[in-house]
């Protein structure tokens, strides 16, 4: 099957680095930095020499800065937008820190597009229900742009964004646009509300009797490892077959290409046979949730 | 290709021209023990060694290898290969160098690998003395070595040397060969059959029979955490392992503080912080935070996750976890034969 | 960048780490120099500085009466470095922290006078918050070289949380243990390259332990593999990890 967005198959063979040293990073120029939460920064990336990077929503990235690291960070748009892409870091550690010292114009390093991302040929035609958990609205929201951006490829799309409180919201432009939008059915929920807060305050399952979810729609889940032992326990009262089900995985992906070991779950290397994993592939595999 | 003979007295000269025309890594002697090196004279050649304390993996995956060197915004990568002969790999150690040629190279073909194993031409020798830990006669019977170019058999007057490849047939023309006799090739039959049953450790199953039964066994906490009250989690069993390949990357600067280097190490998912993330502010979550879990995780990967992929387990009985194991707890013949039993 | 102004400092120790400093004698320690500016060093210099961007501090905290002159460091310093064993862990000095009559053991008729009153050998942390640890006795000072470096650039520095036996079988040393001797290796935190190991010595955990040491299987070891008796192994790791064993005082 062909993707029209960038008429190349719909598998994840198209890789931008040298293919005969993938541990050489390639370097990306920073478009555009938003301070997205108080850790978090939203960068727009071109790479440097001017070409387009191929990827497929849900891929993965290994982003570097010479001297302090490389750490794997997902897609945060879709490749149906120009010839950017997006990344959201989080400063949890020294990569991911320094990296948010940057400022426009600077370079970046990357190495991908990596990994497996969403089946595109799996969830078109159907109905669709994302379920993005603090940071997993991240690598979720390549996918939603696809979505948004090739509308009358699925049926029924809802999403549904939890965060922490309100100060913790990410890609406020999109949430504004979303909520008003006849094109996603969008729900949003925080677990602690503030004096400015008018929405739903509870965890994010409380969204579900909010959408009437039928038993066949896809359902893709994103978020903090504790989020999806019940988002799948609704999913399940609801009646969706875990098949149905594609959960994104977080581990420590070093190298990316299957091979340093650190991200094993199982059988599965995270970082090639995921990080979007169907449910029922790896619902039996101790360690994967 | 062919089977040929070379006397005692010529073998000598025989590996100091392959010396003259490249380097050449083999068995000598450190203190009590063996390992791999470059050769400096023949003499230092050790082919009665029982095992060295690393496989000979190092030679193409070295312990710790530059990935990629960098200055300001520029970087480069640092592949390049040495030509080398690897004398004297027994095969085992051939069976792992062929597990690790197919891990680097599935999905994702790792060059900081291959380019240094396609430059090696690997001579394997017949095992002259067994380590006292090796079961190598009864783990993974049904995959068989195949990434030697050539075959060293010692026999009572000189030696056998099969070629498999052009590049071993290469050599040839290094030594005063001759075409070895029906005799010589059936002498070095029976060579290569005796260390066979000289192992002192026996898995008593199946690869088969034991890939399901430890991979049902994921759920038994008390025997895993059993198994791993004294471990360490020191790393050692994964370091010295032939079929261990996974790895950490740290980058550093150089003195002047604008260039440096990226770097790959060895690592061992034994330790403490292997499946560790840093979640921010000091937290973490470790995906395999216990001893036992780690333990576990390791005897897994040997026995049971990577069968399919590999034909069998990926391990091949060499038995160097179990002699670095300070508290003795990392053979997997013991392991494994308790939990068949269990 | 502009250069670092880097102070040293130092407590109750045998000052080593710092003679370890003067022997860089290669071009490493001039490269330095072009990014760091010591601005205080007693055993080099008389000068004080009002503030600095790194403390390194030698030693270990023994006496409340430093208390006050380390709080004033703390106060001056961006960031403390605690800087070779007795003051990342209280090293070697820990060792009195269990014998109440160490002074007499030490010094017999002398043991009253008053300059050698002294309370618990503690680390710098026990008393100032210290930012960075540099382990090992000495410090090893190519990696202390490699935190500056890595703090120059604003990274914090890699220590690592493996043993020592990681480095000592990527160097493809014979095990101590392979030699009928013993060792620590198993419990020692890395980052010194095993260095004595490489040389045929026991590794004695002078950078202390990682962060969960297997104690229990560390003295059952040395009894069955060393030949250690009962108490032998029980006391065996005091000698840099006092402060670090789960019967720390």
């Amino acid at each position: 099957m062909t993707c029209n967005c960038c008429s190349s198959n719909d598998t994840n063979d198209t890789k931008i680095f040298d293919s005969k040293n993938l541990f050489l990073p390639k370097e990306t120029k920073i478009v555009k930095v938003i301070q997205s939460t108080q850790l978090e920064r939203h960068f727009t990336l071109r790479l440097a020499d001017g070409g387009k990077m191929k990827f497929y929503p849900g891929q993965i990235l290994e982003v570097s800065l010479h001297g302090y690291g490389e750490i794997p960070i997902g897609l945060a748009s879709s490749p149906t937008r120009e010839n950017t892409f997006d990344i959201v870091i989080r400063s949890t550690g020294r990569v991911s820190t320094a990296i948010n010292q940057l400022k426009e114009g600077d370079s970046l390093f990357i190495r991908g597009p990596l990994g497996h991302g969403f089946d595109l040929p799996v969830l078109r035609n159907n109905n669709i229900l994302i379920v993005a958990g603090g940071i997993g609205l991240c690598p979720t929201r390549s996918l939603i742009q696809y979505i948004m951006d090739r509308r009358s490829e699925f049926k029924r799309f809802s999403l549904f964004y939890g965060s922490r409180d309100p100060s913790q919201q990410m890609f406020l432009d999109d949430l504004s646009n979303w909520r008003g939008s006849a094109d996603v059915e969008f729900h949003e929920t925080v677990d602690k509300g503030d004096a400015t807060w008018k929405g739903n305050v509870g965890v994010i399952t409380t969204l579900f009797k909010k959408a009437n979810i039928a038993p066949d729609t896809k359902v893709i889940i994103c978020g903090p490892p504790v989020m999806f032992k019940f988002v799948i326990k609704e999913l399940d009262s609801v009646g969706i077959s875990h098949k149905n089900i594609f959960v994104d995985l977080e581990r420590r992906m070093k190298c990316g290409l299957g091979k340093c070991g650190h991200c094993q779950i199982n059988d599965k290397y995270v970082c090639v046979d995921g990080p979007v994993f169907t449910y029922s592939d790896i619902e039996n595999l101790e360690e994967a949730l | 290709m062919n089977v040929y003979f070379i006397k005692d007295q010529d073998f000598n000269s025989f590996v100091a021209k392959m010396m003259e025309s490249k380097k050449v890594v083999g068995p000598v002697t450190k203190k009590s023990k063996f390992v791999f090196a470059a050769l400096e004279a023949p003499e230092q050649l050790r082919l009665d060694y029982d095992v060295t304390i690393l496989p000979p993996k190092k030679e193409f995956f070295p312990t710790c290898q530059s990935l990629m060197k960098f200055q300001g915004n520029h970087c480069e990568g640092c592949i390049n290969p040495e030509e080398k002969i690897i004398l004297g790999v027994h095969f085992y150690d051939v069976k792992a160098i062929d597990m690790t040629d197919l891990l680097f190279r599935e999905k994702n073909e790792d060059w900081n690998y291959l380019a240094n194993r396609e430059a090696a031409t690997i001579i394997a020798s017949n095992i002259q003395n067994v380590s006292s830990r090796a079961f190598f006669a009864s783990v993974g019977k049904e995959v068989t070595p195949k990434g030697h170019d050539a075959f060293l058999t010692k026999l009572k007057s000189g030696y056998l040397f099969e070629t498999l490849t052009a590049k071993g047939e290469n050599l040839v023309k290094f030594g005063k060969f001759e075409s070895a006799s029906d005799g010589q090739k059936q002498e070095a039959r029976s060579v290569n059959d005796v260390p066979l049953k000289k192992c002192a450790e026996a898995l008593k199953h199946s690869s088969k029979e034991i890939a399901g039964k430890v991979r049902k066994s994921f759920a038994n906490e008390s025997f895993w955490n059993e198994a791993a009250k004294d471990c360490f989690s020191c790393g050692s069993c994964n370091i010295v392992c032939p079929t261990c390949y996974c790895f950490d990357v740290q980058d550093d600067w150089n003195l002047d503080q604008a260039s440096g280097m990226r770097t790959r190490y060895w690592d061992g998912c034994l330790t403490e912080d292997f499946a560790c993330i840093s979640l921010g502010a000091g937290a973490v979550e470790n995906f395999r935070e216990h001893r036992g879990e780690r333990f576990r995780h390791r005897i897994m990967r040997k026995a049971a996750y990577l069968n399919e992929k590999l034909g069998g387990p990926a391990c091949v009985g060499c038995g160097r976890c179990s002699s670095a194991c300070t508290p003795n707890i990392a053979d997997p013949v013991n392991v494994i034969n308790k939990l068949m039993e269990a | 960048m502009g250069k670092a102004k880097v102070a040293f400092f130092d407590f109750t120790s045998c000052e080593g780490c710092q003679i370890e400093l003067t022997n860089y004698g290669d071009a490493a320690f001039l490269e330095l120099l072009n990014h760091i500016e010591i601005v205080e060093f007693r055993e080099a210099m008389s000068e004080r500085a009002p503030s600095f961007d790194i403390a390194f501090i030698e030693g270990s905290f023994t006496r409340e009466a430093d208390r006050e002159r380390l709080e004033d460091i703390r106060k001056r310093a961006a960031v403390v470095i605690a800087y070779g064993a007795c003051a990342a862990t209280g090293g070697v000095n820990a060792l009195k922290n269990h014998q109440p009559d160490y002074k007499e053991a030490v010094y017999g008729k002398d043991a009253g006078q008053p300059h050698l009153d002294s309370s618990k050998a503690l680390p710098i942390s026990a008393a100032i918050k210290v930012d960075y640890k540099v382990y090992g006795c000495p410090m090893d000072k190519y990696e202390l070289l490699r935190i500056v470096s890595h703090l120059l650039h604003g990274k914090t520095p890699v220590i690592p949380n493996y043993p020592v036996c990681v480095e000592c079988k990527r160097r493809e040393v014979v095990c101590r243990y392979d030699d009928n001797d013993h060792c620590m290796g198993q419990v020692a935190r890395a980052g010194c390259g095993a260095i004595c190991t490489a040389d045929g010595i026991p590794c004695e955990a002078c950078r202390g332990f990682v962060d969960h040491p297997n104690e229990e299987a560390l003295v059952k070891v040395l009894k069955e593999r060393a030949g250690f008796t009962d108490s032998r192994a029980q006391s065996k790791s005091r000698m840099f990890t006092a402060n670090l064993r789960s019967d720390a005082k």
